[in-house]
């Protein structure tokens, strides 16, 4: 065990939950944004029907999707920035589990 | 017995004896097997089993139909069942896994140190989870009944005793693998029609770029028919309800117990959240084909059975006539049946279309088994959440704590089988279509667990009396607005599947007010949810973090 400076804990925090805030607020615009301002979307077009529309069917989960992964790749670089070793992580958890 | 009735039903008993193959395989010889199947999914197949585990009847079944009767506003359930995996992958699954525990009740007893939250929590899982499968076995209903050409309730009965003699079999390990398989076959069995119809209507055999201009062509016809357009937004329900049932969906979603709990199946934070990205993408693959699915269906009935003379309808029709989910009458008296003269029950539109189009025994065959692929995965899950639920957090943390592996194996399988029948019997004549029953279950979902689940791995502060409050006012108040709108009584034109926009708020309030008014945790406990912040490796103690660097304490 070593001692991580709290500057860097904080950071490791911060990074992580500054990622969270981002990606939530993107999925909350193409959700709630365009259904909100429906009526003004529909004046456009995309892939031959209306824009409202579409990101109903289509774009908003796409854009979920592409969130979410985005942010499991953009994690795991973030850990390994702070020096987390996810084979060490696995064995932890492992060992935790016995002990319960 | 036609050539159909044997296809499908050769189909289906195909598929059973490879779920039950596969339960048999890895059957659950300890607790952990049973509950979390001893947490070594890898997360790939985690998300597949998730995948198979979250789409339902409901989204199966009931959802393109939804679409295609509600048009725009249908997509209300596209976007709410897709949504509620950002908060869940967000803002719970990694803290939760970190802190290990077997249920979500037993999080909650165990954050908040006190019994009487483990046991609402309990039984509000008992309730969530009840209704979720009132849905499932509805659904089971329409697709055994149409097979066998009876009643959707004698079908309902047959998938009653097909549930609970599947369930009971294994627990979560078995479960994990057979919704592994079941994705794969639900999925397959539901791209293939639409692939087909999207080649008969445009030519093209790739439905999602296609669809665009059949929409864009059923709003034509609406023009000339004199109706409103079929993707123009809040014909059907207020924009207000719309944003309700997005919002009561969402956060539904993410507290979903049957749903956390395959979080907790695999090894790290780092996996919980690359589960939460398989899992949506796998769960993707099917809402995107939904709308196309219904569009195909929508333009197939508007332009080949609109219009057809009363007397000459195909041979189809009679079918779902006889079973009770479509209703047609020449209600002006012309001998022609008009577009505004059909009645089509959402329920039977995916399970129709494929006979309407026309898609040969095989493809309508494998409906079917995709169909009850769907409802039994969902059961399953459910099935496994309900008996712990009861068997782990009431019977073994709070009546008997020193009842034996085999005991609580045992109440959990007798608690399963009890529930089945239940729900069954309730079942047999369903309180609404299959979405709607299974919004319900998100609304109470959403209202009582949400804030308590975010608030306790987000905020330190928050304590049992917050829990208790929280988790009370908020099932509370989503099952007095589901009763009081269907009674007639709404506000802002929001009707009973919306009743999370109400219960949500109100349970976060209660849970801050009274955890700011009542005694913070104790120092351990919130150290405890501060530790939730850093990776397995790093631990919080004594206001320092520590990184474990694999040498060793």
């Amino acid at each position: 065990m070593k001692k991580v400076e709290k500057a860097k804990a904080d950071a490791y925090f911060r990074a992580r939950t500054r990622m969270i805030v981002i990606f939530l607020i993107i999925g909350f615009l193409v959700s709630f944004g365009v259904v909100a301002f429906a009526e003004f979307f529909s004046q456009f077009k995309f892939l031959g029907v209306e824009l409202h529309y579409y990101m109903g069917s289509q774009g908003a989960v796409l854009i979920f999707i592409l969130c979410l992964i985005l942010n499991a790749v953009l994690s795991d670089r973030i850990d390994r920035k702070f020096g987390i070793d996810d084979k060490i992580s696995v064995n932890i958890s492992n060992s935790k589990n016995i002990e319960q | 017995m036609d050539a159909q009735m044997f296809m499908s039903l050769g189909l289906i008993v195909a598929t059973f004896a490879l779920y039950i193959g596969i339960s048999i395989f890895n059957r659950a010889k300890a607790t952990s097997d049973f509950y979390v199947a001893a947490r070594g999914v890898p997360p790939f197949w985690n998300g597949m089993a998730i995948g198979g585990d979250w789409m339902s009847a409901a989204s199966y079944i009931g959802m393109a139909g939804t679409v295609m009767v509600m048009g725009y506003d249908g997509l209300a359930y596209i976007m709410g069942w897709t949504g509620g995996y950002l908060l869940l992958t967000f803002l719970l699954a990694p803290q939760l896994r970190k802190y290990g525990r077997y249920t979500v009740p037993e999080f909650i007893g165990d954050r908040y140190v006190n019994n009487t939250a483990r046991l609402i929590a309990a039984i509000a899982t008992l309730i969530i989870s009840f209704t979720y499968i009132i849905g499932q076995l509805s659904g089971s209903g329409v697709v055994i009944g149409r097979i066998l050409n009876i009643p959707a309730m004698y079908g309902t009965m047959i998938g009653v005793v097909v549930i609970a003699i599947y369930a009971t079999l294994g627990g979560m390990k078995s479960v994990t693998w057979t919704q592994v398989a079941q994705y794969i076959i639900l999925i397959i069995a539901y791209i293939i029609p639409i692939v087909f119809m999207s080649l008969q209507v445009t030519g093209n055999p790739i439905p999602w770029v296609t669809y665009g201009s059949v929409v864009d062509e059923i709003g034509a016809i609406d023009r000339e028919l004199g109706l409103t357009e079929y993707f123009a937004p809040f014909q059907e329900s207020d924009k207000s309800q719309f944003i309700a049932l997005m919002f009561t969906l969402m956060v539904g979603a993410a507290s979903l117990p049957h749903v956390i709990v395959r979080f907790f199946t695999v090894s790290t934070m780092k996996a919980a959240r690359w589960s939460g990205a398989w899992a949506l993408l796998f769960i993707g693959l099917l809402y995107f084909s939904a709308p196309a699915y219904a569009a195909f269906s929508r333009f197939i009935l508007m332009t080949r059975v609109a219009g057809q003379p009363i007397d000459q309808l195909p041979a189809w029709t009679e079918n779902w006539l006889n079973i009770g989910l479509l209703e047609i009458a020449d209600q002006d008296g012309d001998g022609v049946l008009d577009w505004t003269e059909i009645n089509a029950n959402p329920d039977m539109v995916v399970m129709a279309t494929p006979e309407i189009a026309d898609l040969g025994i095989f493809v309508i065959g494998l409906m079917a088994a995709g169909a009850m692929a769907a409802a039994l995965s969902t059961a399953g899950g459910l099935l496994v959440t309900i008996s712990s639920s009861f068997a782990h957090d009431i019977y073994y943390r709070l009546i008997n704590p020193e009842a034996s592996d085999q005991k609580r194996l045992k109440a959990g399988r007798i608690v399963m089988i009890l529930a089945t029948i239940v729900a069954g019997v309730v079942a047999l004549d369903p309180p609404g279509v299959i979405t709607q029953i299974v919004a319900w279950a998100f609304a109470l979902a959403g209202g009582t667990f949400f804030p308590v689940l975010v608030l306790g791995v987000w905020w330190r502060r928050m304590n049992s009396a917050g829990a208790i409050a929280g988790m009370l006012v908020g099932l509370g108040s989503t099952l007095g607005y589901i009763f009081l709108s269907l009674s007639g009584v709404t506000v802002f034109g929001i009707v009973d599947t919306g009743a999370g926009l109400f219960g949500v708020p109100l349970n976060f309030l209660a849970c801050i007010v009274v955890s700011l008014m009542t005694a913070p945790p104790a120092q351990h406990i919130q150290d405890e949810v501060t530790d939730l912040r850093y990776p397995e490796q790093m631990t919080y103690k004594d206001g320092e973090v520590w990184i474990n660097d694999g040498s060793g304490n």
